[in-house]
């Protein structure tokens, strides 16, 4: 006798999942209680495209968890990370966090790394009734797609990272304000938010704009971009960059002699590597950015030290937005008192975080109904040859420079 | 007025480059009908090494290529020789695709474990350095990298057609049986020409140094307008890609102040198109490519 493939696999898989609901209401019952443990689920890219920001990630995890076990954990009990690694795909990201809720029973999840992988995760999340605080997934589409239960634990989405910039520059005198801008920005999400938050408020200030290129993320020559740039002699450059770009077009630029009052430049400039690319000529670039080590928050510096003691080395914006996931699922958990994969428990979780503020190491954080965050990032200047804080001022650690020197 | 001038400029430049980068890539095909997708890891291991040698020593990155041409040689000759030459002739064309593909996520994977996924950057103190001519700003590094690309090209001509090792090349290019029964010894030809290529790859991957940011996956950008180069220009043919290479690389410059830059990069593919429907065997290849 044959029976039909199909329909072995249907009664296989009913067995399974009535195996499974056991499973997790039997782990609900005995495992909320007697456990002494919170078990929290991750998918990260350890490996492929997005390994390198991804390890910084899951560092920022586990010195989280490491420094709320030593603190006499969550309500109590010690805190259990459980990595998973999706290869930077985001087909695997969702059926890891499938496995975690389903298979091992999770009490909460974190993020993974940026918006390719947020989205799909974000979504079975949903369908699980669980609370999804992510560290990295700043483009747009992450607040359009009618998430509830979504948070993003960083300042600021991408439109908003030049405010502070903004703000400044509409304050200024009518004299010394730029009158032309140029942009120029990689076909990437989170990039032409950056450059084109800057570039629409300047443009609502009359700032006229010369030059608006976007250049796909495999552009190896970035002479021509730099040839406009230079031709449009634009009083203010906005660079909407990665890494590579970024320090490709700067020095694009200073080979065609072009001298800009203002250059702002997003990611690359805070990254180490940029003055050991660029040498001298960085004084006066501008650049956002979600954390810094010296920034003034309180937590910070108790997160820096133990964070130094662990690595030896300050840590970086990824572990600051892993961290700080962390921070903003435990307040809500010590606010409200439970920590477990009951829908229940997890929609009182979120219902939290949309009424509440909390502090974190890239200072205090409140968001919108969609999940995003309500603050901008901190103006970052190279002056004297070092990267400081430049804006808002009561953050400031030096005086901005308001006329780029010559590079 | 000053924005074209300034684009011609920098196309030309950039035409110089592109045309060393695929001088090796078209010589294989030449000599052994080797599709070569690893040629732009090759660039991109000379460029660390490069970067490698300038961060640990000081001393200019142009100085590396002393050792690095002789030791891309005798990689070309050894890689020609226990790993091509093993392919079955039939299917020599199609099975080198696999085989350098996997030598090129080889080199990639190489790179990241020993230098990391940071991207780097050589810095040069004349690195943003510039003069003036005629209203056009010239970068020195640029200038040096064309110069680099003239050089390699002009020695690789006079070594093919003044030499009795290039005559035998180009023998073994034409017509490697009527060179066989000549006398020439087209194996050990074929290792030498594959040498050759792979040491300008050497030069290229220096010259590319000192003008861009690299990381171990960039060679992926840069295999595919290469490839495109050597097509057009005619497979196997050095001054065809040289040409394709400048016309390409100057259509490009200027073709990004009306179309941006996301619409002349697909200059390079139109190109390709083109060449194939109207020209399959290349613009100046001629002879070699309509035999396949």
């Amino acid at each position: 006798m044959k029976v039909p493939t199909t329909l072995r696999i249907s009664a296989a898989a009913i067995v399974g999942s009535l195996a499974l609901t056991g499973c997790i209401s039997g782990g609900a019952d005995d495992g909320g209680d007697d456990d002494d443990t919170i078990d929290i689920g991750i998918s990260l890219p350890l490996t492929g495209d997005f390994s390198e920001p991804g390890k910084g990630v899951e560092r920022g995890y586990e010195a989280w968890a490491a420094y709320v076990n030593e603190n006499g954990g969550l309500l109590g009990k010690q805190v259990e990370l459980t990595i998973l690694d999706d290869q930077s795909n985001a087909d695997r990201v969702a059926s890891d966090y499938e496995k975690l809720i389903n298979q091992d029973g999770v009490d909460l999840v974190f993020g993974p790394f940026s918006t390719r992988l947020v989205i799909p995760a974000a979504q079975v999340a949903q369908d699980y009734g669980f609370l999804f605080v992510e560290p990295a997934g700043a483009a747009p589409e992450v607040f359009e797609q009618g998430f509830d239960n979504l948070f993003y634990a960083a300042p600021a989405v991408a439109d908003d990272h030049y405010d502070h910039l903004a703000d400044y520059i509409e304050q200024m005198p009518a004299g010394q304000r730029p009158e032309t801008a140029a942009v120029a920005s990689m076909d990437d999400p989170f990039a032409m938010g950056t450059a084109y938050g800057l570039r629409d408020r300047l443009e609502e200030m009359g700032v006229r704009l010369v030059v608006d290129e976007v250049y796909p993320p495999n552009t190896t020559d970035f002479s021509s971009i730099a040839a406009k740039i230079a031709n449009s002699d634009a009083d203010i450059v906005i660079g909407g960059t990665q890494y590579q770009d970024a320090v490709n077009l700067i020095i694009a630029l200073q080979q065609l002699d072009y001298q800009p009052k203002m250059a702002a430049f997003s990611t690359a400039p805070t990254n180490p590597e940029f003055p050991e690319a660029i040498g001298e000529q960085t004084e006066g670039i501008l650049s956002p950015t979600g954390y810094t080590p010296e920034a003034p928050f309180p937590a910070n510096q108790e997160f820096v030290e133990f964070y130094t003691e662990m690595h030896g080395n300050p840590p970086g914006e990824d572990e600051a937005n892993a961290w700080s996931t962390g921070e903003v699922v435990a307040a809500a958990v010590e606010a409200v008192g439970c920590a477990d994969p009951d829908p229940e428990c997890q929609q009182e979780l979120i219902d939290w975080l949309h009424e509440n503020e909390v502090d974190t190491v890239v200072g205090p954080l409140s968001w919108d109904e969609t999940g995003k965050p309500q603050g901008a990032h901190l103006i970052q200047q190279y002056v004297d040859g070092e990267i400081r804080i430049v804006l808002p001022e009561d953050q400031a650690e030096a005086d901005i420079v308001p006329v780029k020197p010559e590079w | 007025m000053s924005l074209l001038l300034q684009s011609i400029v920098l196309g030309v430049l950039l035409g110089g480059l592109y045309a060393l980068l695929a001088a090796g890539l078209t010589l294989y095909f030449g000599v052994m009908r080797v599709v070569m997708i690893a040629h732009s890891a090759f660039l991109i291991l000379a460029a660390y090494l490069a970067w490698w040698f300038s961060t640990e020593t000081g001393i200019d990155p142009l100085v590396s290529l002393v050792a690095t041409v002789p030791l891309f040689f005798l990689v070309g000759v050894g890689m020609q020789r226990l790993l091509i030459a093993r392919l079955r002739p039939a299917t020599m064309t199609m099975m080198s695709v696999l085989l350098t593909f996997a030598i090129a996520l080889t080199i990639e994977g190489l790179l990241g474990y020993v230098f990391t996924g940071t991207q780097r950057r050589v810095r040069l103190s004349y690195g943003g350095g510039d003069f003036e001519v005629l209203g056009a700003n010239i970068a020195v590094v640029k200038l040096i990298a064309f110069g680099l690309a003239a050089a390699s090209l002009l020695a690789l001509f006079l070594v093919l057609t003044r030499t009795k090792f290039g005559q035998a090349l180009r023998a073994t290019i034409q017509h490697p049986e009527a060179a066989r029964l000549v006398g020439i010894n087209t194996e050990r030809i074929a290792g030498y020409g594959f040498g050759i290529g792979l040491a300008t790859a050497a030069v290229g991957g220096t010259a590319l140094s000192l003008d861009s940011t690299i990381y171990p996956s960039l060679h992926w950008h840069w295999i595919g307008p290469l490839m495109a180069i050597i097509v057009v220009g005619g497979l196997g043919s050095i001054p065809g890609a040289a040409i394709a290479a400048m016309v390409l690389g100057l259509g490009q410059s200027l073709l990004q102040i009306p179309l941006g830059t996301t619409w002349a990069q697909t200059f390079f593919y139109v190109a390709l198109f083109l060449t194939l429907m109207l020209r399959p065997q290349g613009f100046f290849g001629g002879r070699l490519a309509q035999r396949f």
